[in-house]
């Protein structure tokens, strides 16, 4: 392997022209080398770049060239069909790539931090704009700013009326997509029950459910700042593909610890932050998988899969055999109903359930 | 790939049922990088501007024959690159003109440092390395990484071998790698392992 081969292997990797063979040559030199990745994600990032175009430039381009061709009669009006593009999927997409981050939260909802007289406070409250959706269904927000928000199922998001002033500060319960617009001098700050995260211009998923053992945030570009509640000195800065996972009850932790001892389970520090796997098949993260309707797991337990069903089909799901629980699970579903899934998940590890109305129960 | 998919369906579009639509999607999809590939050549924005046009005249009165273009993006950049260095020509501004003298502007290394987790000293020394590289190189850079092109038609479009842009690309990532203090001294005998297990 010389050296000059490495950089005709990655220049090929990066620009989609690497075959099978080459791209696992790559992956093994540099799992040999893990002080380069740092450097070799950023010229990922670097290749990644879009140079902005500038589309009214090109627009204005158009009416003129438009106008030559009608002066020499190429062009009549007769053929006009103005077909209305294959806008909302291409939409979608470009809404996809725009979406540079992640913020996975998970917590109750925390408390509106104003300032000012008590009058005033009075008048702001009554000013506040509130979003949420059931189990089962989701939302999509425009802000006022022309930041983007998709609200998951079972969430809440709350803005004040004037949420365009100084700050950009929003509230959330659940788990949401943020598409927000740079504006250098006004951070967006979303604040849930146990961090706030600082953005100053990107997009980011937040799952801030208040049943949930842990805070995740998930970042795929850009950067963020998030701050613990009741660490506030501590600013921890988030690089791409980074997850950072805050757990939300210290005390539960506590107990929690014996029964993880007992099992010989790592217990998990109060703040971690692990690497995003990214599917190899379309390099999509799991954590942002929600958007396009596809709920993804990987490697979870079945306790906590089923945590994620329940918002997802709108069900109380109950599990009655503690081996069942632990459990690993990996799938995705898409337009199964509950009863597909629960039978997909049969096959994978045997289990029977009994249904009546909304609730299901799980047992050997 | 993709990018050419999109392009097929729009030339389809054009040619089975004269879509205007298609056509407009057309022309500001390729208008500004096209512009800027003709730049490179003709050096003046007026001209540039005036050939993208020409260009798609073409585009239009040929309608009944791009359902036949297998790669229409190389066949977009060839016919920008023919009809200016014809340009070129008639004007008798140059006899010949070596891609060695086209002016490569690379506009996707001008981020903002907090956009990605970089320092601004790291920002500044990638511009530096990537307009200090020599203009060939720059140019096949930039017609991978900006435009999208496939090394194959790269090496169509300017008449070199595949391999010569596969060693042109190298020669980019390295100086682009060295910004980042990442260089390669030696690698491990790991494809030698890869290849006996």
């Amino acid at each position: 392997m010389t050296q000059e081969n490495f950089w005709v292997l990655i220049s090929k990797k990066l620009s989609g022209e690497a075959s099978f063979h080459e791209r696992e040559e790559l992956q093994q030199i540099i799992q040999q080398h893990p002080e380069w990745q740092l450097a070799i994600q950023n010229l990922e990032d670097i290749w990644k770049q879009q140079q902005s175009t500038d589309i009214m430039q090109s627009e204005d381009a158009y009416l003129l060239h438009l106008h030559k061709m009608k002066e020499m009669n190429l062009f009549s009006d007769n053929y006009s069909t103005e077909v209305p593009a294959i806008g909302s999927n291409r939409n979608l997409k470009k809404w996809n790539w725009a979406a540079a981050a992640i913020i996975i939260a998970a917590g109750i909802f925390g408390f509106i931090r104003i300032t000012g007289s008590k009058d005033e406070k009075e008048i702001l409250a009554s000013h506040v704009n509130e979003v949420s959706t059931r189990p089962g269904s989701k939302s999509k927000i425009q802000l006022p700013d022309g930041s983007t928000v998709w609200l998951n199922a079972d969430s809440k998001l709350d803005y004040n009326k004037n949420f365009n002033g100084e700050l950009r500060e929003v509230h959330l319960t659940g788990e949401a997509f943020f598409d927000v617009v740079k504006m250098n001098d006004k951070p967006f700050i979303i604040h849930t029950s146990t961090i706030n995260i600082k953005v100053l211009g990107t997009a980011f998923n937040v799952k801030a459910y208040p049943d949930d053992k842990q805070t995740e945030t998930s970042l795929i570009r850009g950067s963020i700042e998030v701050t613990i509640k009741n660490r506030p000195n501590d600013k921890i800065m988030l690089s791409p593909s980074e997850k950072l996972i805050v757990e939300n009850n210290l005390l539960k932790e506590k107990i929690n610890g014996t029964i993880n001892a007992v099992t010989k389970e790592p217990v998990p520090p109060l703040v971690s932050i692990n690497k995003l796997k990214y599917s190899a098949v379309d390099s999509t993260v799991a954590e942002m998988q929600w958007i396009n309707n596809k709920l993804i797991f990987r490697e979870e337990t079945f306790a906590d899969l089923v945590v994620k069903m329940e918002r997802w089909y709108d069900v109380t799901i109950e599990i009655n055999d503690p081996k069942l629980k632990q459990a690993r699970l990996n799938g995705i579903f898409e337009s199964e109903t509950i009863i597909q899934a629960l039978e997909a998940l049969q096959i994978s590890i045997p289990f029977r359930y009994e249904q009546t109305g909304n609730k299901i129960i799980i047992h050997q | 790939m993709e990018k050419n998919d999109h392009i097929k369906r729009l030339l389809s579009g054009i040619a089975l049922n004269n879509d205007q639509a298609s056509y407009k999607e057309l022309f500001i999809l390729l208008h500004s990088r096209l512009k800027q590939f003709a730049y490179s050549i003709l050096k003046s924005n007026e001209e540039a501007e005036d050939l993208v046009s020409e260009v798609f005249i073409k585009i239009w009165e040929r309608r009944d024959q791009l359902t036949a273009i297998e790669s229409p993006l190389l066949y977009f950049y060839t016919t920008t690159k023919n009809f200016a260095l014809n340009r070129l020509k008639k004007q008798k501004r140059l006899q010949s003109q070596p891609v060695d003298e086209w002016l490569v502007q690379l506009n996707s290394v001008y981020f903002e440092p907090e956009q990605l987790m970089m320092t601004e000293e790291i920002v500044r020394k990638i511009r530096e390395a990537v307009n200090n590289l020599p203009p060939r190189c720059r140019l096949i850079f930039k017609l991978i990484k900006e435009d999208g092109l496939k090394y194959r038609e790269v090496a169509e479009l300017l008449s070199l071998s595949v391999k010569t842009v596969e060693a042109q690309m190298a020669i980019a990532l390295r100086r682009l790698g060295k910004c980042m203090h990442l260089e390669i001294k030696s690698i491990s005998s790991v494809s030698l392992i890869i290849k006996n297990s």
